[in-house]
């Protein structure tokens, strides 16, 4: 049995002192493989780039918190694979989530292609209150480009998503689609119960853990 | 650490962790060279007399305490049935490289050559490891079309280019394994695979009752904890020698192996999963339970799967698979059967 009655939401003592509001959110990164979801990932979580980033197999899991002007958002991220045969494991990663971004290679039009279907299916399966977020990853090979700003952009705005061009490559717009993400995320007292996964979980500061911004957390 | 004799990559090719306990390793090493030079001198009497490898009481014995890495191919075509196949059809795999080939596919995998195993020696410092595989999982999918490529054969067709150092007896096992040893785990519905996460959960229920409604109470789905494990067979989570001592197994007694080494893994670490509050430290916890020492101690791992879990039957498992099976059918159906 699952507990669902806590609500994703609780105080923790700052390192200044005072009481700030932590709010734990499940997000989950979708999109056509070598895409540049996990490299998005390690980027914000570690601040690292690697040219060649290991093709992902099921899916992997890190936390990363960034801090808002008076709430912590705890993010759990699920980064899933990308390949079309593991579609059938996806839903168990965004069942319950409270956002998502959906990722395409700016340089590749089948990949945004790809991403409007992953966003349809979220529109359609995921929780009604999820945030979505279309990344137009791959930004620094902009010689390359095949997929518009202003396509991505107005179908972004058609479809109430946020949207990005970032580079993992360069850090570029990285920190600020999560950050922006962050934001848009409910933090009221029902933030929660949105979820369907309603794990009951404790809330407790990561220690040893940067968070990833640097307006944080003073 | 400058001070270790053994180098911070290993003999296959792999960096080790950051965080490798070179310590607690060359103390293990210390004692494992022995077994090592032990089972070399065995194994040396069956390949050096040509005596047979066919499947026997021995060779099982022999399998299970370790094959040397030089005989591995080898042993593991002959074993697996793999050296029958390639006798058969001694001209598939350079007709499979002449083509003609999909160029779509050719491309899927070309995307992850550079993406396999970017940290190993051989396949970031040299093209020839990356064409080699390319070969190997290129002529694999135009053979078998209903499996084509997928994402995880690339490590499995890695390590058995690593291994064997033989494009075309990685070949066969990749075949043997994906169309003998294991059940539909790659195929575009991955049905096997969705099969045997649950049948793995099903046996956690049976044999750690407490584990199993732990995990289940935090909420974490058997998928996400064990996708990786079936269909790497390993490979990427756990250490390189384990893994191939795991391999030796895997080719001689089939699959029922991976269930073996994932309830072993849970049990070792039993208490260390109960004591996880939430979602988050469990999943952590699944990650670490990958890397510690006693995954990496891999002689009393291997001798501790065939013990820690207890009797498993082939039969538990088809009666496992078929529940599991019904159960999913009915899911799709619901009112069927009712």
């Amino acid at each position: 049995m699952i507990d669902v009655t806590m609500a994703n939401r609780g105080t923790a003592q700052r390192p200044n002192g005072t009481q700030g509001k932590i709010c734990q959110f499940k997000l989950v990164l979708l999109g056509e493989s070598a895409v540049g979801k996990s490299s998005l990932v390690l980027r914000f979580v570690k601040g690292q780039f690697h040219e060649y980033q290991e093709s992902t197999i099921g899916a992997a899991f890190l936390t990363q918190t960034v801090c808002l002007d008076e709430t912590t958002v705890k993010f759990e991220i699920w980064d899933t694979a990308g390949q079309e045969r593991y579609h059938s494991l996806a839903p168990m990663y965004y069942r319950g989530a409270q956002a998502a971004i959906v990722v395409y290679d700016i340089t590749n039009q089948d990949t945004f292609m790809r991403a409007t279907t992953w966003v349809k299916e979220l529109q359609r399966q995921a929780s009604p209150s999820i945030v979505i977020a279309l990344a137009g990853n791959k930004a620094d090979l902009g010689n390359k480009r095949v997929v518009e700003f202003e396509e991505a952009q107005a179908y972004a705005e058609e479809n109430g998503l946020l949207f990005m061009e970032t580079s993992a490559k360069t850090a570029m717009n990285v920190n600020d689609i999560f950050l922006a993400i962050a934001k848009k995320l409910p933090k009221n007292e029902q933030a929660g119960n949105a979820s369907t996964s309603g794990q009951g979980r404790r809330l407790v500061e990561s220690e040893g853990q940067k968070p990833a911004t640097g307006n944080c957390c003073k | 650490m400058a001070t270790s004799c053994f180098s911070n990559v290993d003999e296959y090719g792999f960096e080790r962790p950051h965080n490798f306990n070179y310590e607690t390793y060359e103390e293990f090493m210390s004692e494992y060279l022995k077994v090592l030079a032990k089972r070399a001198r065995k194994w040396a009497e069956i390949i050096g007399e040509g005596r047979s490898l066919e499947r026997s009481i021995t060779i099982k014995r022999y399998v299970r305490k370790g094959i040397p890495g030089e005989h591995r191919g080898l042993v593991w075509l002959s074993v697996s049935g793999g050296e029958e196949l390639r006798h058969n059809f001694h001209n598939l795999y350079q007709q499979l490289l002449i083509g003609p080939h999909d160029s779509h596919v050719s491309d899927i995998i070309k995307t992850d050559l550079p993406r396999t195993f970017p940290d190993n020696i051989f396949f970031n410092n040299t093209d020839r490891h990356q064409r080699q595989l390319f070969n190997i999982l290129l002529a694999f999918a135009h053979h078998n079309r209903q499996v084509g490529y997928c994402q995880g054969l690339n490590y499995i067709a890695g390590l058995l280019l690593l291994v064997t150092k033989s494009e075309e007896t990685a070949f066969w096992l990749l075949k043997v394994l994906i169309e003998r040893i294991l059940p539909e785990y790659y195929t575009p519905t991955m049905k096997g695979l969705i099969t045997d996460i649950d049948v793995l959960a099903e046996l956690v229920k049976i044999k750690m009752p407490d584990v199993y409604q732990h995990v289940t109470n935090m909420g974490l789905p058997w998928a996400v904890i064990t996708t990786k494990w079936f269909i790497c067979l390993f490979a990427e989570v756990l250490p390189t020698e384990t893994t191939l001592r795991i391999w030796d197994c895997l080719f001689y007694e089939g699959n029922k192996i991976v269930f073996r080494v994932a309830l072993t893994l849970i049990k070792r670490n039993k208490e260390n999963l109960l004591a996880c509050q939430d979602f988050t430290e469990l999943a952590e916890c699944f990650k670490d339970i990958t890397k510690d020492s006693i995954v990496l101690q891999c002689h009393d791992f291997m001798q501790s799967i065939f013990k820690l879990p207890g009797s498993l039957p082939s039969s538990t498992i088809l009666k496992l698979r078929t529940k599991v099976e019904q159960s999913h059918k009915d899911q799709l159906n619901p009112r069927a059967g009712r």
